[in-house]
């Protein structure tokens, strides 16, 4: 563990001698590729508090792989560091397995994620990012309020949550679980999120919808678990609801944009709620490899959707719907990519997005919840609605602009990537259980 | 090739052409053909390896054991049936639309296509059945939105939209299935007692009810079938109906014997009213291609009743009727295609007199018609006939009724035919020039020759066909 995060924040540390060089980018894939070997080659205890299990590590390695492609799409010297400080930053959150440990990468990501967006250009920059600050904030703010009423409740913060909990303690770790949902914009925490999303850079978006989220997801997963299963009828009826809620809020309002990014942030809202059915079914044996695999899956497709939507806004100023009209005669090559990721995320299958989903839900059958996983099946075949729209903009729609141009082939480098590791957990589910 | 590079080698050639073959370019198209050929001749082959009962295993490969998810591949009798005629339409779906414009990307999609069919009628692990029958609709989208006509857009994402809401309820049955017998995979799943079937039944029902389709869960299909181009409304009919038939009889009435036969009477009233109901609207059309729509779910109203007695011969003759059902409506289709193509209208109105300028395609039209009302010496009849005894046999006397459904279909045929091929010629018609592509022409032919050799020999089919439910004699009922 302690390698892959050591090489990455000092990469990143160093990294910022090297901005204004040619050097900068091959530095920091070095550093990657590196911190890759290492992950793969190290599971166990390192580190009081912190531990790497497979499952972990495969989750890392491809964590990795998509901080590649996202080094590879950014011409900014400034994200490149914070890509790589947020990758050390995810790597320590998700290893962490005592709450104290947890917390504190918690928090690290949370305040590399605030800087990240912080370095702003435009008005609608600001907003997005001031959003995101207030909403981090207050997560922190509830975060510690539950930190707080489990230490008084007798908890130990060196230790992982015990399997006997007092009151407090229930409240303490119900209030954290609010904490982190703000993360997960899970609703009724969730509205900061459609806007932060979509007003600041697409590809600092990228890294929060993408990255962060699911590293959030995964680790809370990982560190909730137990306590979920202890508190079942609690948390089930509350996830229920509040998942039922979350993906359908996100999909009703995704279909009523006409604003790229509004759509896909609020579809990533919409994902959150599918998440939450492995909070829910955490009884089943699937619920650990379903929520692994639902990250994994929107890692790749949401990190290239707007990858996609940020060269698009770059190079050909689209940011509507009215725009995309024809895009696949103005550039096949990233009307493709983008179409396959839109796929993914509607849940077609042979490509990561329907296997992620399928795995998710069959925990929650597993679980007995079948009712809820009707629901969101039906939601997600809502969400088909608005990306089939998309698509059908680029491809059906007459083309009213003629100007082409084409983006650095560097960018169509990182789309690759990401297109692959699509393809590649939508065919082949071994490494997943 | 074997079984699953027959399966993937499609779709990553229609991904892989779709960057280097563009516009009107007819590499793709010669491409097709050939598979498609390749395809038939394979599926052809598959007959003679096929064991008498039980599947033959075709390899299986991808495993991934804690979540069941095998790519297996298996065939038998029945699914080979479905693969020939897969192929068979795919070939003649190819020939005609010899002419198609932007013709590179409209092959590609028939490529990636019969990769996903073939998915479809070669797995028999559930989950990858669904992969597949999930990943027909892209193609399918794609083509209906691009080729089709002035409302092609709402049709295809209502297509979409519809059929994919469906599978959900597939989906969740999957799962439940998988939950309560602890695999995927049809074949053990069949020796499995399941804990709720009636929840698994209802879900299934109505997923696959939605592709057949079955009344109140069919209008995505008139506006699909009346906006597609001709030869994709023929892969509509002639292809993902047939898909949702095949399925019906595999997943639910041969998975759930037992639960189906307690539901039998819904799928027979459905079917029921289907028959007429869609019958009836086909007569109130003035729309060409609308009353052909409707006559086609019309027909398929009629494989739901033979499905419905749960019985050998029903069985039988249900698969039959489908057979047919593709051969008889594809002619009519393109014909009305055709037709609007050349004159631009698809109302019956401006169509009189066509026989006097096309004798030849209206002599198509006019068998293609009969076969469709049910003319003996053609498969409509034999299709007909058979699901009338079968369903006397499962209900006794009082199902006659549904011998009226032929009487419908032919009050709108002959109606048809008085208006659009003998009635006074039109202006529109006597302007136009109805000269045919001779390779769309020759599809034509062989649909035709198709309906009659059939129809005259129907023990050709029903030699291959009895056999592949010789297993479920159980059931009851043999013709």
């Amino acid at each position: 563990m302690i390698s892959a995060f050591v090489i990455l924040f000092f990469a990143a540390l160093m990294s910022i001698a090297l901005h204004r060089s040619v050097f900068l980018k091959p530095f920091a894939l070095l550093a990657l590729g590196i911190a890759s070997f290492y992950t793969l080659n190290s599971v166990g205890v390192f580190l009081h508090g912190f531990e790497l299990n497979s499952s972990i590590s495969l989750f890392e390695l491809i964590l990795e792989i998509v901080l590649v492609a996202l080094v590879l799409h950014e011409d900014e010297d400034i994200t490149i560091t914070q890509t790589l400080f947020l990758g050390a930053a995810s790597i320590l959150l998700l290893e962490s397995s005592t709450l104290l440990s947890f917390v504190i990468s918690f928090e690290a990501l949370s305040i590399i994620s605030i800087v990240l967006v912080s370095y702003i250009k435009t008005k609608e920059q600001a907003e997005g990012a001031i959003k995101m600050f207030i909403a981090a904030a207050l997560a922190t703010g509830i975060l510690f309020l539950g930190v707080m009423f489990y230490v008084i409740g007798g908890g130990d913060l060196l230790k992982p949550i015990s399997s006997s909990v007092t009151i407090f303690q229930k409240i303490g770790l119900f209030l954290m679980l609010a904490g982190v949902f703000y993360k997960l914009t899970v609703v009724p925490f969730h509205a900061w999120a459609a806007d932060t999303y979509a007003l600041v850079r697409h590809s600092h978006a990228a890294i929060l919808t993408g990255v962060a989220k699911t590293v959030v997801a995964i680790s809370a997963f990982n560190f909730f678990d137990s306590f979920l299963a202890l508190e079942l009828n609690l948390s089930v009826t509350l996830l229920a609801i509040v998942a039922v809620l979350t993906m359908t809020l996100g999909n009703f309002l995704a279909l009523f944009q006409k604003n790229l990014a509004k759509i896909l942030s609020y579809s990533s809202i919409a994902h959150a709620g599918y998440m939450m059915i492995a909070f829910m079914a955490v009884e089943s044996q699937y619920a650990k490899d379903g929520i692994l695999y639902i990250s994994i899956a929107y890692i790749f497709m949401q990190t290239a959707a707007f990858l996609a939507l940020d060269t698009m806004k770059k190079q050909y100023d689209i940011s509507t719907l009215e725009d995309l009209k024809g895009f696949s005669k103005q550039n096949i090559t990233l009307s493709f990519f983008f179409t396959i990721q839109l796929f993914s995320l509607a849940g077609i299958p042979l490509l990561a997005g329907f296997l992620g989903k399928a795995v998710v839900f069959y925990a929650g059958v597993d679980a007995g919840l079948w009712y809820v996983v009707l629901f969101a099946l039906l939601n997600s075949a809502l969400s088909v609605g608005y990306y089939a729209w998309i698509i059908k903009t680029i491809y059906f729609d007459k083309l009213e602009v003629k100007e082409r141009f084409n983006e650095g082939s560097l960018v169509t480098v990182a789309q690759f990537i990401l297109f692959i590791g699509t393809i590649y957990f939508g065919v082949y589910a071994g490494d997943i259980f | 090739m074997s079984a699953v590079e027959l399966i993937f080698i499609p779709i990553i050639l229609s991904i892989v052409l779709s960057f280097f073959v563009r516009g009107n370019s007819s590499i793709s198209k010669y491409i097709a053909i050939a598979l498609f050929i390749y395809l038939l001749d394979f599926s052809l082959s598959l007959f003679s390896s096929l064991p008498s009962s039980g599947y033959l295993n075709l390899g299986s490969y991808l495993n991934v054991k804690e979540f069941d998810f095998i790519l297996t591949l298996q065939v038998d009798k029945l699914s080979v049936i479905m693969l020939v005629l897969t192929s068979l339409l795919l070939i003649l779906v190819s020939l005609s639309s010899w002419t198609m414009k932007n013709q590179a990307m409209y092959f590609n999609l028939l490529i990636a296509f019969s990769g996903a069919i073939f998915g479809v009628f070669l797995s028999t692990n559930l989950l990858w059945f669904f992969i597949f029958w999930e990943l027909t609709l892209v193609p399918m989208y794609f083509l209906v939105g691009i080729w089709g006509s002035d409302r092609r857009i709402y049709a295809a994402v209502k297509f979409f939209l519809y059929t994919h809401v469906a599978s959900m309820f597939i989906l969740l049955a999957f799962f439940l299935i998988y939950k309560e017998s602890g695999s995927f995979d049809i074949s053990v799943i069949k020796e499995v007692t399941l804990a709720s079937p009636v929840l698994i039944w209802w879900l299934l029902f109505i997923g696959f009810a939605v592709k057949i389709p079955i009344f109140p869960f069919h209008t995505w299909l008139p506006d699909a079938h009346v906006q597609a181009p001709a030869p994709i409304s023929v892969l509509l009919a002639g292809v993902l109906l047939k898909m949702g038939a095949y399925a019906m009889i595999r997943m639910v009435i041969l998975l759930l014997p037992e639960t189906s036969q307690q539901y039998a009477w819904v799928i027979l009233a459905l079917g029921v009213i289907t028959l007429f109901y869609a019958g009836f609207m086909a007569i109130y059309e003035t729309h060409l291609k609308k009353m052909v729509a409707y006559s086609s779910i019309s027909h398929m109203g009629l494989v739901v009743i033979a499905i419905s007695t749960i019985s050998y011969a029903g069985l039988s003759s249900a698969v039959y009727e489908m057979l047919g059902h593709a051969f008889i409506i594809s002619p009519l289709f393109l014909i009305a295609g055709f037709i609007h193509h050349k004159t631009g209208s698809w109302y019956m109105k401006d169509m009189g007199g066509i026989m006097q300028r096309a004798p030849y395609l209206s002599a198509i039209f006019i068998l293609a018609g009969l076969g469709a009302l049910g003319l003996p010496g053609t498969m409509g009849f034999v299709g007909e006939l058979s699901i009338l005894i079968s369903a006397i046999k499962a209900y006794s006397l009082w199902i006659v009724f549904i011998a009226l459904g032929s009487m419908v279909a032919a009050g709108y045929i002959i109606w048809t035919f008085r208006r659009v091929v003998y009635a006074q010629m039109s202006d529109i018609v006597e302007k136009t020039d109805f000269k045919m592509n001779p390779i769309e022409f020759l599809a034509l032919i062989i649909f035709s020759i198709l309906i009659i050799i059939f129809g005259l020999f129907p023990s050709l089919l029903f030699d291959v066909i009895n056999p592949a439910f010789e297993q479920y004699k159980f059931l009851g009922g043999a013709l």
